[in-house]
């Protein structure tokens, strides 16, 4: 029997093929043009001595190779790793720590409000919080810095400090942060059954053993998933050092995200400034690579 | 208008496609309100986009003035942003390439050759001699100020202002400190000598630089530099030329301030320390008028002192310029914007008294009005005799000031904190000054 | 929350009740003080906010300031658009809420429950790129943008944001969990995948909504890095863009800005009092995208 063309287009249409296609349409087309097409479309920028005005140079990679003798890119590279293993471990340890401390009292009185007070900070935003911090550290007038030396110390100027800079940093960003940390994880510990921690009681375990032989290798692929997705977040930090401290003193806080926003927005070198993102996507891709592949890929994508 | 239309019938489609119509984009900012008056239309308004990089009280004295300009102009409007200055040059020169720019922008003089690729010629533009069509004559602008508006052989700026460091110190801290608080000191031993009571006297003795910002602890060594005669790189911009003896002195100096002789912390914010009444002497803008005054704090305001061979000072001036129109621009509008330029000039003395800035404009300044302005009798008379004198000295012109900028800040800073010998600094600073000159 | 959690106390095994509660009561005071002291950040904002300027520049630090002055707040909302920050921040964050939803969950809908060639690997394609923190776009983007002619419109922050997986990723979790006899019976009666997704997913998928909708809110609402490049009108600023332009014009007033970050941190305040467990509960349904 022949088909008019009509009802052929609707079966077509009620095909799970196309169907299935068109209701992902939406979301691709903004995915593919906002999405994939500036990562392609980056790389080819980073290709050029990229002056749109007085003409764009094609330069192959030297914009790379550029970066490769540049000491302020090694610069902003130590730089970036080091915040990140600083605030890494800030985030997630505090968040474990207050995870484990609401655990055990939020269903007393009071403990709401423990809870909140913990979690609060997660939801400024981060002009907020570096202006707030900026404040707190302030050489002449800052708390901080008042208190340290009303108890006899005599502190380091935190934010003018070349060694002090980035910990003074990951800090006020792990005070911002850990709330979140500390909510997800309290959620992880909820779904644990409750018979674990019986038998290990009538086992006569002492604390110190449960905590570290059975909940943290309970809650471990909660930690090593957080420990990925603050890596990221890390890597590419730019607003609490472009108003905490712009990159100072010298350049002892300058991160690659803020060369990148330099390079681009103040040198007008939008080539170079291409460049610097896709160095910081690979070694952000790395680095989830790495840590998917400690977690293992399937047990999180698996769904079903 | 290809693209807006590219870009609202992308918004449409996936409005529908999203079957919800709020994606919450309104149309893209007009590009120029002026592009879509056609020529033909002259009986209509024009209207001027009007952008500049002023904040606070320079933005508040602009919008004065522009306020005054849309009250006595019936065919011409102008709209005024401001505010935005941190990435206000990349953001004209990609307004530029967008085809969607002001027509009319503010330019610092040393940054004429970063900029000038994206200026309209004045004299030569596509609707001709703009500044004979305006009534826009250099004669009536301060010299040295209009001169240095061309390049090769194009006139892209008018000048708008002269502004620059000065001393502002507190009277009754140098009372406290037995020194006469109606005669500042003005040489280096004058100076140091009474650095030296205000510090023993349990004051904050000096502040060299405003506050903390590697920028501005650079400007403080240039005055220290440039007052020996040094200049910071050779003519053509070869190659760097400050790590010398006089940059050592200049820098070894203003390092001795923080580090030996305790007029001062490193990293500490003048401001503040100005305004909270702790500090006797601070190197400050003539911006520092107003927090001056609202500080409550008794003061005073001198020139720089001289402590080397001439008496020199940071400075810079603002410029009116016309960004480079995108085609379709009529003739007309390019004139209106001329015309606005010089009427803003005109009515510069506004900015003087509101703004706290030198007018470049001569017969604005000498308008009574600012001539009896507190502004003028406080501060702005000695700045100006400073600009007459010659006293100024302009930052780095080069299209890669702000890298070279960069590349000394941080080290000047780095010394400044005892982190490295000023000799180190220099010599680091030189070090990739250089291949920034030659990496072009 | 009718499971019951075994508690600190449980875990140090104490066999005596009367011991217990000291110990409890200690644990509690402990943890309030440790809660102050994480609080002090922000109450010495507000302190610093209501203080007039010299007292603000005193040492050692007061708390106590000898009258409560409302001239910041008042300078704040007059010489600054703080409004005008406020309205484009909420429609940022809306609009990037409200498009990504409204994408998000055809896509994720025909990724959970639709059989079709391909669209494991699509979806696997469209995970991967989670890994692309769209910031590190910024210089292509910001041409791209600029050729669609949409640089400095709000759709320039809320077309990146919404393009974000994260969305599909969080519902397509939710709607393979979906029971599937409900849906089968509606698909008896005729019903098609659009109606299935409408009358019979979205009214049972509200939790997974304002779990996401929070998620993507409060991303937008602290988006920083590319609204400060593509948002470059004042009249077009976010919040967080505003506060650092106010602190570029006022670095040393810091009355001033801590009554702008005081004032930003208002709205916050407010929603996050007023829905407190919804919103840690929201938190934890995406938290770490599994929990």
């Amino acid at each position: 029997m022949r088909l008019h063309p009509r009802r052929l287009f609707s079966r077509l249409l009620r095909s799970r093929q196309v169907e299935g296609v068109l209701f992902v349409l939406p979301y691709g087309a903004i995915w593919a043009l906002f999405l994939l097409w500036p990562v392609i479309y980056g790389f080819y920028i980073s290709l050029f001595k990229w002056q749109p005005l007085l003409g764009s140079e094609f330069i192959g990679l030297k914009n790379y190779a550029n970066l490769l003798q540049d000491a302020r890119f090694w610069n902003a590279l130590r730089n970036t790793f080091w915040f990140a293993a600083l605030a890494m471990p800030l985030i997630i340890g505090i968040g474990l720590l207050f995870a484990l401390f609401i655990w055990g009292s939020g269903r007393r009185r009071g403990g709401g409000f423990i809870e909140a007070s913990f979690f609060w900070p997660y939801l400024l935003n981060v002009s907020i919080v570096s202006i707030i911090w900026k404040w707190l550290f302030d050489p002449d007038f800052g708390l901080i810095l008042a208190y340290l030396r009303g108890i006899g110390l005599d502190p380091p100027v935190f934010l003018n400090d070349p060694l002090w800079v980035v910990p003074a940093i990951a800090f006020a960003t792990g005070w911002w942060l850990a709330g979140y940390r500390m909510v997800v994880f309290r959620a992880a510990m909820e779904d644990i059954p409750d018979t674990v921690f019986e038998l290990a009681e009538l086992d006569g375990a002492n604390p110190v053993v449960r905590l570290f032989r059975i909940l943290i290798p309970l809650l471990k692929p909660a930690i090593l998933f957080s420990l990925v997705l603050t890596a990221i977040s890390s890597f590419r930090v730019l607003g609490q050092v472009l108003m905490m401290t712009d990159g100072g003193p010298g350049r002892a806080s300058e991160v690659l995200a803020l060369y990148l926003y330099r390079a681009g927005w103040q040198y007008l070198e939008m080539g170079r400034a291409a460049a610097l993102g896709f160095v910081l996507f690979l070694i952000i891709l790395v680095v989830t690579l790495v840590g998917f592949w400690v977690i293992g890929l399937e047990s999180e994508l698996g769904g079903r | 208008m290809r693209r807006s239309q590219t870009a609202l019938a992308l918004v449409l489609l996936i409005a529908l496609m999203a079957g919800l119509g709020a994606c919450a984009a309104p149309p893209p900012p007009a590009a120029g309100p002026a592009q879509e008056e056609a020529p033909q239309t002259r009986a209509e308004k024009y209207t001027l986009w009007f952008n500049t990089l002023f904040h606070s009280g320079d933005a508040q004295a602009m919008e004065r003035i522009v306020q005054l300009y849309n009250e006595t102009h019936q065919d011409t409007q102008i709209t005024l942003t401001q505010g935005q200055w941190s990435e206000y040059y990349a953001q004209l020169t990609n307004a530029v390439i967008a085809g969607n720019p002001p027509q009319i922008g503010i330019v610092h003089t040393n940054k004429l050759s970063e900029m000038y690729p994206a200026l309209t010629p004045l004299e030569a533009s596509p609707a001709g001699n703009l500044l004979e069509a305006a009534g826009i004559q250099g004669e009536n602008y301060i010299e040295a100020l209009w001169q240095a508006g061309e390049r090769d052989g194009h006139r892209y700026l008018v000048p708008l202002d002269t502004h620059m460091w000065g001393m502002w110190y507190n009277k009754d801290i140098f009372e406290a400190a037995g020194l006469d608080p109606e005669n500042p000191p003005q040489t280096m031993e004058e100076f140091v000598a009474a650095a030296d009571a205000i510090r023993d006297a349990g004051f904050i003795a000096f502040h060299p630089a405003e506050d903390a910002l590697p920028r501005k602890l650079r400007r403080a060594w240039y005055i220290l530099f440039w007052q020996q005669g040094g200049e910071l790189f050779d003519e053509g911009y070869t190659q760097a030329t400050f790590n010398n003896e006089k940059g050592l002195k200049a820098l070894e100096f203003l390092v001795s301030m923080v580090q030996e002789r305790g007029w001062n912390d490193p990293g500490t914010d003048g401001f503040k320390q100005f305004t909270a009444g702790q500090l006797g002497m601070l190197f400050a803008g003539n911006w520092m008028y107003w927090t001056a005054k609202e500080s409550g704090v008794n003061w005073g305001f001198a020139y720089v002192p001289q402590f080397y061979d001439r008496r020199v000072t940071w400075a810079n001036s603002h410029n009116l310029v016309i960004p480079k129109q995108p085609e379709g621009v009529s003739d007309e509008v390019l004139v209106k914007a001329a015309e606005a330029i010089k009427w803003i000039n005109e009515n510069s003395d506004l900015w003087g008294i509101y703004g706290g800035h030198i007018p470049a404009y001569k017969p604005a300044l000498e308008s009574q009005e600012l001539r009896n302005s507190d502004t003028w009798q406080l501060s702005l008379s000695k700045f100006a005799d400073m600009a007459n004198n010659g006293w100024i000295h302009y930052p780095i012109d080069h299209p890669k000031g702000s890298q070279l900028e960069s590349a000394i800040q941080v080290q000047i800073q780095r010394a400044y904190n005892g982190e490295i010998s000023p000799e180190e600094a220099l010599r680091l600073a030189e070090e990739e000054a250089n291949q920034i000159l030659q990496s072009q | 929350m009718a499971r019951h959690t075994p508690s600190l106390s449980r875990m140090a095994r104490r066999p005596r009740i009367r011991w217990r509660e000291v110990q409890a009561s200690l644990e509690m005071a402990a943890l309030f003080s440790l809660a102050i002291v994480w609080l002090v950040p922000v109450l010495w904002m507000i302190d610093t906010a209501f203080k007039p300027t010299p007292e603000i520049f005193t040492l050692p630090p007061r708390w106590i300031p000898s009258r409560f002055t409302l001239e910041h707040v008042l300078e704040v909302l007059q010489d600054w658009p703080f409004l005008g920050w406020l309205t484009n921040s909420l429609i940022v964050a809306g609009g990037s809420t409200g498009l990504s939803l409204a994408i998000s969950t055809p896509a994720a809908y025909s990724f959970a429950r639709l059989r079709w060639r391909g669209r494991n690997l699509l979806f696997l394609v469209f995970i991967s790129s989670m890994l692309i923190p769209w910031q590190v776009n910024a210089v292509p983007l910001y041409f791209l943008m600029d050729r669609l002619g949409l640089l400095n419109s709000y759709a320039a922050v809320v077309l990146p944001i919404s393009a974000m997986p994260i969305g599909v990723f969080l519902l397509r979790q939710f709607f393979v969990n979906f029971p599937g006899e409900l849906e089968d019976a509606a698909r008896l009666d005729g019903c098609s995948s659009l109606g299935v997704l409408v009358r019979i997913i979205l009214p049972n998928s509200i939790p997974a909504f304002v779990a996401l909708g929070l998620y993507m809110f409060i991303f937008a609402w602290n988006e920083f890095f590319w609204s400060l490049i593509a948002l470059q009108r004042p009249e077009l600023l976010t919040l967080p863009i505003g506060l650092k332009a106010l602190q570029g014009a006022h670095d040393i007033e810091y009355g001033l800005l801590l009554a702008g970050a005081f004032l930003a941190s208002l709205p916050v305040l407010l929603v996050f009092l007023l829905f407190r467990q919804r919103v840690i509960r929201g938190m934890t349904l995406t938290g770490g995208i599994k929990g």
